[in-house]
């Protein structure tokens, strides 16, 4: 037994060394010497036979502790890419337009140009029969507690953005103005649907808007915004006093619009519209320009002539709007008020970077360009592919208007956001200690830093609805 | 030993054979093992996976019919590979949003001044304590009668409270889905007199994750003391049922409405025996107590942990995993019944959280044979689409029946929204509409269906304004 094991221990050390056959025993030594052919071979088998068996235990060894990829691609990696490949293709198919389960979903056909566009049966008596109607139902009135009732109506396509963070922005502006209609009293509407797929896009706005007035009597003012305008003033109230010989309230420059016939005159991203028959004759002016197809392209064409500045593109509901209003002044203007005294519309570019020069100096409730009432990202369009300006720039003012505007109500729990350009997750917490006749205290949590508001600031804060201004107990 | 039976180089040869035999058979098991413990070796499985299905066994789990799915783009990651390389080039950025990496405008600002630690050695308490409420409560209404607490006769002022984080959603469609359950919320309680707040702040970093909702809940109870009750719902919730209301009356001598049965948290103590994703909350002291016996197990970390653990002890079927704030409403109720259980009404006569999987393939069933109103099993206020988590990566179920379940859930509901204006989807899956009526002239002669349009319940008080 003892000389097998020396044997097969010099068979083993032999085995990792082929080529040095000199063993420690000199007797075998000189026999390995004449070692025959056949036996070499034999032993060089073994040699390679454990090599790679080593060699395979090794890569085993490496895959699965450091990962060589695709080296050894294995069961559990092809189904990782189809999985991935089938989420890709459930993902495209909720973004795309297309409708599986529709029949009859025909892209091709168009409005017959020589056909007028109408948003519905002509309604002539609209002012009778919505005060028939509020004298029927005494429970809907169209004025609670003194203010006229106001419906904001805003909206987003069906389909999900084609970019993620689109979504998530739609979300945000939602949120924002679900804040500022919660202060002040105002009903939502967000709709989602294409009720008329002729106006489609920008247009979208019309067929809404004159169904929800058609349907809601008891709505005084119909408010429309667009997806992508930010309250950023919680403390405005719209002075809607100010406008009981007015029909529409929008947004823009009388000189602009009669001077210079410029596109931009003024901006339907933010408006207003009584609820009553001039509205709906307005509204029925209106929409013939919108049909997609020939029509919307040779509406363009005639409204990029007439109007300033207006680049060549489709018609589209703003610049319709100005020519309207231009080519029948008489008809239409003594019952619009074009607002300049505060920004029902407010241009994000000159705005987004002056909030913390507006903060310093300025407080809520002004809603002008001390303090804007609404920031309006237009051309930013994050829930499309490309905008008219760098992403980059539009998401982080977008950002720093939905953290200016959450700001203010944060404060009233008791919170703010770090910085205008971070996210929630830096809340600093302030808390309510003392409440003297003429001021609010609020020491934070580190007792770092007082606050004091001001009277003016007390003010102001009294323009909140007064619900808001209330002793915070925690 | 076998040199007697054969020749010494035959036993040369198979002592040779054995030892190599050995080796060979070594280095077989250690391939095995090593295997088994990196790559999994089909049914056998790994070892993480043997673990797995002991805990499955002993634990009842919201059933995982299929293995879970990890949802992110592939071409996304190529595109950023590509971004990453060009973004050097472009000084003022691109126009093109499928290029931009949201990662570079999520950074969180530091304003110097320094973050609140609390003192962990404290115990967790979600404020100071309040022993007053009703007394303070009561004096404030008084004080304001502009802002009473019920807008009507029989109807309390409701705050329906829900919320999302505020980073975009790992996954690209999430933010979409949230979009529609906010817009469903909206469309049930403008239709129900109801106010919203839509939270997007964590309050509390301590209580992160699903006990973000009682530092907000104590926080709202606190600063809106004209709200009788308080409706928390999440974000993964959708209303089905627009007609149905709430019947505030049968809970005037409670203050926390969830749904669940009482046999299964009083008798079973069983952790699915209510649920936590929509409930109505009273504004009174005895809320602001039980929120405060709610919260100790909530904070991250080791207390956190702890208490999971002690949760899957004492609960019927709970797996493990840290505490979440159903369970510990469970194991309170369960133990300290005498204290709390004469306030809390288990609600199961109607759905006022309907969990989606038995729900969702009957609509169609449900829109042959019954109509909006009942709220249970037979038209649902609510299908709650638990599991699901369309804003993350990983949920329990597959992902396409998620994402077309829920959108079959919101149309559901959008249907009795749009029948109002005389429109409807064209099928249960799509985004288009069809007209069902077609415009007229008088169209103050037009009565809805449903009669959602002006609503006994939203009537306003006739008084002298």
């Amino acid at each position: 037994m003892g000389s097998d094991s020396t044997f097969a221990a010099q068979k083993r050390a032999s085995g990792g060394l082929p080529t040095t056959v000199a063993t420690a025993n000199g007797v075998r030594g000189r026999a390995a010497s004449v070692i025959p052919r056949g036996r070499q071979i034999h032993k060089t088998f073994n040699n390679i036979k454990i090599t790679i068996l080593c060699g395979f235990v090794t890569i085993l060894v490496l895959r699965g502790t450091i990962g060589l990829g695709n080296l050894v691609s294995s069961e559990s990696d092809a189904e990782n890419q189809q999985l991935i490949e089938e989420t890709n293709r459930i993902l495209a198919e909720i973004r795309s337009d297309k409708d599986p389960t529709d029949p009859d979903d025909q892209t091709g056909e168009f409005l017959n140009p020589n056909v007028t566009y109408t948003l519905g049966p002509r309604i002539t008596t609209w002012d009778e029969d919505r005060k028939v109607w509020l004298q029927k139902n005494p429970e809907f009135p169209n004025y609670v507690n003194g203010k006229p009732r106001i419906l904001l109506v805003t909206g987003s396509p069906p389909n999900p953005c084609d970019n993620a963070i689109g979504d998530h922005y739609l979300l945000k502006a939602i949120k924002n103005k679900i804040d500022y209609c919660r202060i002040h009293g105002i009903e939502t509407v967000y709709n989602m649907a294409h009720l008329d797929m002729e106006l489609a896009g920008y247009w979208a706005k019309l067929p809404l808007i004159r169904r929800l007035m058609l349907s809601h009597p008891e709505v005084e003012w119909i408010w429309w915004m667009d997806s992508d305008a930010l309250f950023t003033d919680m403390v405005f109230e719209i002075p809607v006093s100010k406008y009981n010989e007015y029909n529409m309230v929008i947004h823009g420059y009388p000189d602009l619009l009669f001077d210079q016939n410029s596109w931009i005159a003024l901006n339907t991203g933010s408006f207003l519209f009584r609820n009553c028959q001039w509205s709906l004759d307005l509204l029925d002016a209106w929409a013939p320009m919108g049909p997609k197809g020939p029509i919307r392209e040779e509406a363009g064409k005639i409204l990029t002539a007439n109007l300033k500045g207006r680049p060549a593109f489709e018609a589209d509901d703003q610049s319709a709007l100005i020519y309207l209003l231009i080519s029948q002044k008489d008809q239409w203007m003594d019952k619009v008020f074009v607002e300049n005294s505060y920004y029902l519309h407010g241009y994000w570019a000159g705005l987004v970077d002056r909030y913390e020069e507006m903060i310093e100096k300025y407080h809520p409730g002004l809603g002008d360009e001390r303090w804007p009432f609404v920031t309006h990202f237009v051309g930013c369009k994050p829930c499309g592919s490309y905008g008219d300006y760098p992403v980059e720039r539009c998401l982080k003012s977008m950002e720093r208007a939905f953290n200016f505007a959450d700001n203010q109500v944060l404060n009233l729990y008791g919170f703010r956001h770090r910085g205008l350009n971070s996210l929630i997750f830096g809340i600093r917490c302030i808390q309510a200690v003392d409440l003297g006749a003429s001021y609010y205290t609020f020491i934070s949590e580190q007792h770092y830093a007082v606050y004091k508001w001001t009277d003016q600031e007390i003010f102001s804060s009294r323009l909140y609805n007064e619900r808001v201004l209330k002793t915070y107990r925690l | 030993m076998l040199d007697r039976f054969l020749g010494p180089r035959r036993a040369r040869q198979i002592q040779r054979l054995l030892r190599n035999g050995k080796l060979t058979l070594f280095c077989l098991l250690l391939t095995v093992i090593v295997l088994r413990g990196n790559l999994g070796a089909g049914k056998f499985g790994t070892p993480e996976k043997d673990l797995d299905e002991i805990r499955e066994t002993f634990s009842y789990i919201r059933k995982r019919t299929e293995p879970r799915r990890v949802l992110e783009e592939a071409t996304a990651a190529q595109g950023q590979q590509k971004s990453s390389s060009s973004t050097d080039g472009t000084e003022n950025g691109s126009n093109n949003y499928a290029e931009f990496d949201i990662r570079k405008i999520l950074k969180d600002e530091d304003d110097g001044t320094e973050e609140f630690k609390r003192d962990p050695s404290l115990p967790y308490s979600l404020g100071p304590k309040i022993s007053d409420w009703d007394q303070q409560r009561a004096e404030w209404l008084k004080m304001n009668p502009n802002f009473p607490n019920f807008i009507a006769p029989k109807k309390p002022r409701v705050l329906l409270v829900t919320g999302s984080s505020p980073k975009p959603c790992e996954n690209p469609v999430g933010d979409h889905y949230l979009l529609k359950s906010i817009k469903n919320k909206i469309d049930y309680c403008r239709l129900h007199g109801i106010e919203i707040f839509y939270n997007m702040a964590l309050l509390d970093a301590e209580m992160a994750g699903f006990w973000a909702k009682l530092p907000l809940i104590r926080k709202l109870l606190l600063s809106h003391p004209e709200v009788e009750f308080l409706w928390w719902m999440d974000s993964d919730a959708m209303f089905t049922d627009m007609a149905f209301e709430v019947p505030w009356e049968r809970y005037k001598d409670h203050n926390f409405v969830m749904h669940g049965w009482n046999e299964m948290i009083y008798d079973q103590k069983n952790w699915i025996g209510l649920n936590t994703g929509s409930f109505l909350l009273r504004n009174c002291q005895w809320s602001l107590d039980i929120l405060d016996t709610w919260a100790p197990m909530g904070p991250k970390g080791k207390v956190r942990e702890e208490a999971g653990k002690l949760l899957t002890r004492e609960l019927k079927d709970r797996p493990v995993f840290e505490a979440d704030d159903q369970s510990a409403m469970v194991y309170i109720l369960g133990t300290q019944k005498d204290k709390w259980g004469d306030k809390v009404y288990l609600e199961s006569a109607y759905y006022l959280h309907g969990y989606w999987g038995i729900l969702v393939d009957r609509y169609e069933e449900m829109i042959e044979n019954y109509h909006p109103g009942l709220g249970d099993h037979r038209w649902p206020l609510v299908t709650h689409f638990v599991g699901c988590k369309p804003c993350g990566k990983f949920g329990d179920y597959p992902v396409e029946r998620c994402l077309k379940q829920m959108d079959r859930a919101f149309n559901f509901g959008d249907n009795q929204i749009l029948q109002m204006y005389g429109f409807t989807h064209k099928t249960l899956a799509s985004r288009r509409v069809k007209r069902t009526r077609n415009e007229t002239s008088n169209p103050l002669e037009v009565r809805d269906e449903l009669g959602l349009l002006h609503p006994a319940f939203k009537a306003v008080k006739v008084s002298s304004s």
